[in-house]
């Protein structure tokens, strides 16, 4: 059953990808789809003996490396951790097969297709269960070349190829963080085995290295070094700029990479290395920050988008930045909760999304939507239901995790956790207000598309709608069913040794002792959130477009003695719009796209073009390049090596 | 003396516009080189350079350049461009060696490393000293080196050798093998023709 | 004692007569031999890979220390008769389609790889360099083979007038270490230079080793001894280039590790400092070099400079496991590039030859094994786990991170970024453009043969890493005592 879990995905891609085109569309669709079915079923057996009944299992499978202290075997390991990634991988990536069997249905290469989509999963179970760093990177590449292969998989479409490459390449950097990290842990604890790491790790927190002529704290700079791969493969702030461009690939690819289960990879590493990064404070602080810097930008990024996909990825964004800074405040199991209750209703919004891209005739701006409710009340519903739970109003699921993460945040005391609160909470409040405008400007008001295309609008199979329906039930009732399991009073009990939490880390503990204004907060901000949503684009429609293009809209609108509302829009919106514009465009696009990724690509092409120019083709300038390689290194002896 | 003249012939065979009279500085260099073998007691390796190098090599240059006939004007455009940066580092590399030289050292016991080579002149002739170490202690080198010479004979009739259809060669097996028989024998009378 | 040391010698022995017999064989055999003396060849290269597998094992030397034999020289040994193997059989094809059969070819190839089993097993500087000459005079012609082609003949004439430059580098440097040492002995030398420990070594022992390892350094192509490398990759037949890639450079850098830990073992902090600026410029040159390169042969070239750097990386570091990571990265980059040359000699259209990077556009339609195989070598040469390529750069920058070559090893890591991205545009070219036309579609069985199993190494080594590991574990030791 251990071993099935992770390589029936496995079995499935190989028979579809090498034989889709002998057994054809409709086999290989069924042939995935059992496979992840049987792994689903699988993965909840195994959250009930490992989670519930509290035994965790390491399996053996392979010795895979054995050379002089380097000791790596194949193992896969279950604890609790594994088993709440197991549950949502298999169970979202099983939603998602069957949900693909719908909408790639014009599609022409459908066998390729299913067959990414389960070896991504099988990667993605494989970084799960790893028993070790080096199976862990392993994993994890998987899932950045399957990734690069899904996101690239309209290949025909130029803006999509370069979509994969830039999310390719930006990941490298990451990854590059991430073997650094390796090496060091290598380096610090002589065992890439995460059992023995854990053990060492106290022990070692003391230890200082000499690194570039000054010296540190050798476990602060190991577990940085860990959480840049974890930025770069969860889109944190800075090596965020991949996920929005990366929603070029089908929309089935979005919510279950993008939303629910690859860019979670970096909160599911460090909450794995939680032994590792709770002996550096420093780490720790870093972490929280950066994780809260980037839900308050995602989410003032996300009140400007007009591309449903896009706000949605901006959203991911954000909650992943809730989900890192619980991490920051050592509230691994919130962190965990939140990624739990995310995976279910960020996978139901994205899958909602597509929906409505297909009804719309594959229509994604916003501005060109709306009123497309009365036709398909599902959908409808279930966006509804997913952006609930999204802004945190009780009971949906995500009321409880998010919750939990900012009170943790709160209760932490320390000052990064105070800041990270305020940032929370700003961020929640236009999680809230992007949420419903998104909802008004799709489902609601008049309709702005042409009358052929809203003829055309027309409800989805019914193989498309029933994963939206669980999805939905998972929206609704996992935050209610798990919030005593996961971060309750009883959450050592559930978690035992999977992960570890230096006893004056009280953040968690200390939740249920918050003022009530910080208990109560998050909720008032997110319905006065969704007010605003509601006064700007119901009652007002006018103003936002009024707001966005001229000032004259803006006299006439002070004409109306809607004072109050234009204090608000003065005070907030147009900051919210500048600042979010601010960091779209001069942070985003100007500054981090600019001298990162653009500006390096740029270099290197210069540089590779000097270098070539260097080879003139005359033998004697070769004979005198060597000649000057000797001379300079006969010199430096002489005279600088004394 | 000899090291003098060897160097300054060195250098004329680098800069002498005429390639004719560069040989002719390479064979004067092969001489002197040839004398300071004779100074250092290597009669054999004197003897073998003037007759290997002199007569057969540096013979051999002199009729391919002058067959040749390359237009030395030509040769010398642009070395005024590589001049300042050649010069440099010439010099710096010469100053780096003298410098070395200057202050050269010997490992401790690299006299008795030295005497272990060779047999003791007193006991045996230049040639038989030289003999005796390559067919015993450096045999294997010695093949190689024969080895090496193959392939580079291989080498060259491989890049050069060309079958030219049309070309008449001699055929010196058949025009032994001719018999009377296939020959007739015609007695011309004078003045007359066939 | 003779019978002995010829014993020791016995495949270089079996080597050399059958170089000598395919010679007599290919002048007095009627019409076209190429074919046949190829087969023959490649035999004989089974013949001594069996000779010495089942010799012995443990650490001789014969003909009074000019050869030795060890773990170390054995391991090199194999991947040189493998490699040689492969690119004869693989050349058979090529040299027909192209029309410059001739059964010298083979008989060179012989000769050279003769010479380079040579100079792993030499212990001697004499033996190194006759060793080096033997294996560079027939590369020299090699590589104008093609004699009327000029490019091949520039190319010829570019590699010959370098390579006598580096071998006067490399015999002035000898004999400067001569001068100090009076012995050319490796094993004296060690005694004689480990006498002097703590001393400052002497000025004339580190300008010697300076300008053997330039010597050296040139064999394998390491900045800035590399400028012969593009041109001549470039002008060569393609055949002979997949022999210069390969083969002289496993046996170069065995040597190159041999002198740097065996008699300069003692300046190991001198050498170390050359070795990780070469490396660090030769990471960087191969890297950059190669992003605005549109003939895949120069592009390979370029390549193949930056391996040498990121090989250059585990000597840098000097220990054992630096010199296992080294052998390790060696071996994987012989099949990665056997691969990848294969099929660039599978690239002509009409019976023509085309060696440019959008000549591959599309090939995923026209020829999806090819494509995938070619996306396979990229992806490893590009260092993406968990191919073969990865697991050869993770050996290295482990050894140097070790050492503490941070600098070194970051800086190695940041360049092998930037070639990922010419290996990546490779395969979006094969995968995302339109196809040009076809390819011929006849490949030859030596070929598929290649191709099966480069694949299959660069594949399975992530799975089944033992045998490589632990024989060059076993190798490395040999350079490590006690």
């Amino acid at each position: 059953m251990y071993i099935a879990v992770v390589f029936l995905p496995l079995l499935g891609s190989i028979i579809a990808g090498l034989f889709g085109r002998v057994i054809g569309d409709r086999a290989s669709q069924v042939v995935t789809c059992t496979g992840l079915g049987l792994s689903a079923l699988c993965a909840a057996l195994i959250f009930q003996t490992v989670a519930i009944d509290g035994h965790s299992v390491t399996v053996p499978l392979l010795t895979w490396i054995k050379s002089g202290g380097l000791d790596v075997s194949w193992a896969l390991r279950f604890d609790t951790l594994t088993a709440v990634m197991l549950i949502v991988v298999t169970f979202v990536s099983f939603m998602v097969h069957v949900y693909s069997i719908g909408y790639m249905s014009h599609d022409h290469s459908i066998p390729r297709f299913m067959s990414y989509l389960s070896l991504f999963t099988f990667a993605m179970l494989m970084l799960v269960t790893a028993d070790n760093l080096v199976q862990m990177f392993f994993g994890w590449e998987g899932v950045g070349v399957a990734s690069y292969l899904l996101i690239g998989f309209w290949y025909h479409k130029p803006s999509a190829c370069a979509a994969a490459i830039k999310a390719f390449v930006v990941n490298r950097v990451g990854d590059f963080g991430f073997a650094l990290g390796i090496f060091g842990t290598f380096f610090l604890f002589g065992t890439v085995g995460f059992d023995d790491i854990f053990a060492a790790a106290p022990s070692k927190a003391q230890t200082i290295v000499h690194f570039f002529g000054c010296d540190v704290n050798a476990i602060t700079i190991v577990s940085l070094l860990l959480f840049v791969g974890a930025m770069g493969k969860s889109a944190q702030l800075g090596l965020h700029t991949w996920l929005p461009d990366a929603m070029e690939g089908p929309t089935p690819v979005s919510a279950l990479i993008h939303a629910a289960t690859m860019v979670t990879a970096g909160v599911f590493m460090v909450s794995r290395m939680s032994p590792l990064f709770e002996q550096s404070e420093t780490a720790l602080a870093v972490v929280t920050i950066i994780g809260a810097a980037t839900a308050f930008f995602a989410a003032t990024v996300g009140c400007v988008q007009n591309d449903i996909k896009r706000v949605i990825a901006y959203s991911t964004c954000s909650q992943l930045g809730y989900m890192f800074f619980a991490i920051g405040v050592s509230a691994y199991p919130a962190a965990i909760f939140h990624l739990f209750t995310h995976a279910f209703f960020k996978a139901l919004l994205f899958l909602g999304a597509g929906s409505v891209i297909h009804a719309m005739s594959d229509e994604q701006d916003i501005r060109k939507m709306g009123g497309i409710g009365k036709h398909i009340k599902v959908t409808c519903a279930l966006m509804w239901i997913g952006s609930l739970a999204l802004a945190g109003i009780p009971p949906f699921a995500g009321h409880y995790s998010k919750d939990a993460i900012l009170s943790a945040a709160w209760a932490s005391g320390s000052t990064s956790g105070h800041i990270a609160f305020f940032l929370g909470m700003g961020a929640a409040f236009m999680t809230a207000f992007y949420s419903w405008r998104l909802l008004i400007l799709v489902f609601h008001g008049k309709p702005r598309a042409d009358d052929h295309v809203m003829g055309h609008v027309h409800e989805s199979p019914l193989v498309m709608i029933i994963p939206l329906l669980v999805l939905a039930v998972g929206a609704v009732l996992s935050g209610a069913v798990g919030h005593d399991m996961f971060v309750g009073e009883e959450n050592h009990e559930f978690w035992r040794a999977a992960i570890a939490i230096l006893p004056d880390h009280t953040a968690l503990a200390s939740v249920e002792h918050v003022p009530d204004w910080v208990e109560h907060g998050p909720l008032v901000l997110a319905v006065s959130g969704i007010a605003l949503a509601y006064l700007l684009y119901v009652v007002f429609p006018a103003v936002p477009s009024f707001l966005a293009t001229n000032l004259r809209g803006l006299y006439l609108f002070a004409l109306n003695k809607w004072y109050f509302d234009e204090l608000y829009d003065f005070l907030f919106v147009r900051p919210a719009f500048k600042i979010g514009r601010g960091f779209w465009q001069g942070g985003d696009g100007a500054l981090i796209d600019g001298v990162g990724p653009d500006g390096v690509a740029a270099a290197a092409k210069d540089i590779g073009r000097r270098v070539a120019l260097l080879q003139s083709g005359y033998l004697y300038h070769y004979a005198f390049a060597m000649l000057i390689g000797i001379v300079a290194i006969v010199s430096w002896y002489a005279f600088m090596a004394h | 003396m000899f090291a003098a003249v060897l160097v300054a012939s060195g250098v004329m065979v680098i800069s002498s516009r005429n390639p004719v009279h560069s040989v002719l500085f390479l064979i004067l260099a092969f001489f002197n080189a040839a004398g300071l073998f004779l100074l250092l007691g290597a009669e054999f390796l004197a003897m073998s350079l003037v007759i290997v190098y002199v007569g057969a090599v540096a013979v051999l240059f002199l009729f391919v350049v002058m067959m040749l006939d390359i237009n030395t004007a030509e040769l010398k455009d642009g070395i005024l461009q590589y001049l300042p940066t050649g010069a440099v580092i010439g010099i710096l590399l010469l100053v780096e060696l003298v410098a070395l030289f200057g202050s050269w050292g010997f490992a401790p016991d690299v006299e008795a490393i030295i005497q272990s080579q060779t047999p003791p002149i007193a006991q045996a002739t230049n040639t038989e000293a030289l003999g005796m170490l390559i067919y015993t202690k450096y045999v294997f080198l010695f093949q190689a080196s024969g080895l090496i010479l193959l392939v580079a004979m291989v080498g060259s009739i491989l890049l050069t050798l060309r079958r030219r259809e049309g070309v008449r060669h001699q055929k010196i097996a058949d025009q032994v093998a001719r018999t009377t028989e296939t020959v007739k024998l015609h007695k011309v009378q004078t003045g007359r023709g066939i | 004692m003779i019978t002995a040391d010829l014993a020791t010698v016995l495949p270089e022995l079996l080597l050399a007569l059958a170089g000598l017999g395919l010679l007599m064989f290919g002048v007095f055999h009627k019409g076209d031999a190429t074919r046949v003396v190829s087969v023959l060849a490649i035999l004989a290269f089974a013949a001594a890979l069996l000779v010495m597998a089942k010799g012995d094992t443990q650490s001789i030397t014969a003909f009074n220390g000019l050869f030795q034999v060890d773990r170390f020289t054995v391991f090199s040994k194999g991947l040189i008769l493998l490699a040689a193997a492969f690119t004869t059989a693989m050349s058979v094809d090529f040299l027909e389609k192209e029309k410059i059969g001739r059964f010298e070819y083979p008989v060179l190839i012989v000769f050279s790889t003769l010479g380079m089993l040579t100079m792993v097993s030499a212990g001697d500087f004499l033996t190194l360099y006759m060793g080096l000459e033997l294996q560079s005079l027939p590369l020299y012609v090699l590589a104008a083979y093609n004699r009327d082609n000029q490019r091949a003949t520039e190319a010829g004439l570019k590699y010959f007038v370098l390579g006598a430059l580096a071998s006067g580098l490399l015999l002035y440097g000898i004999s400067l270490v001569y001068g100090f040492a009076g012995t050319t002995q490796f094993s004296s030398l060690t005694l004689v230079l480990g006498a002097t420990e703590g001393a400052a070594p002497s000025m004339g022992v580190i300008v010697g080793m300076v300008f053997i390892l330039a010597g050296l350094a040139f064999k394998i192509s390491a900045v800035p001894f590399h400028m012969w490398t593009p041109d001549v990759y470039e002008g060569a037949p393609t055949s002979v280039t997949a022999f210069f890639a390969v083969t002289p450079k496993i046996a170069a850098f065995t040597l190159l590790i041999r002198v740097l830990e065996g008699p300069f073992g003692q300046l190991g902090h001198q050498w170390q400092q050359v070795i990780v600026v070469i490396a660090l410029l030769s990471m960087f040159v191969g890297s950059f070099g190669a992003l605005g390169q549109n003939n895949i042969k120069r592009l390979l070239a370029y390549s193949s400079i930056g391996h040498v750097g990121f090989a250059l990386v585990g000597l840098a570091a000097g220990t054992e496991m630096g010199i296992q990571g080294v052998l390790v990265y060696l071996a994987i980059y012989l099949f990665m590039n056997i691969g990848a040359f294969a099929i660039v000699m599978l690239m002509r259209r009409k019976g023509v030859a085309v060696e440019g990077v959008d000549d591959l556009a599309g090939l995923s339609k026209t020829h999806p094994a090819l494509a995938y195989v070619m996306a396979g070598v990229m992806f490893s040469m590009a260092g993406i786990p968990p191919l073969a390529g990865f697991w050869g750069k993770f050996y290295v920058f482990m050894a140097a991170v070790q050492a503490g070559l941070w600098t070194l090893s970051i800086v190695g890591l940041l360049t092998s970024v930037v070639s990922a991205f010419y290996y990546l545009r490779v395969i979006k070219v094969m995968f995302m453009d339109e196809p040009k036309g076809e390819f011929d579609r006849h490949i030859g069985k030596p070929a598929k043969l290649v191709l099966v199993l480069s694949t299959a190494v660069i594949i399975l080594f992530s799975i089944f890493p033992g045998p490589l590991l632990s024989s060059a574990k076993v190798a490395a030791q040999v350079l490590f005592p006690g």
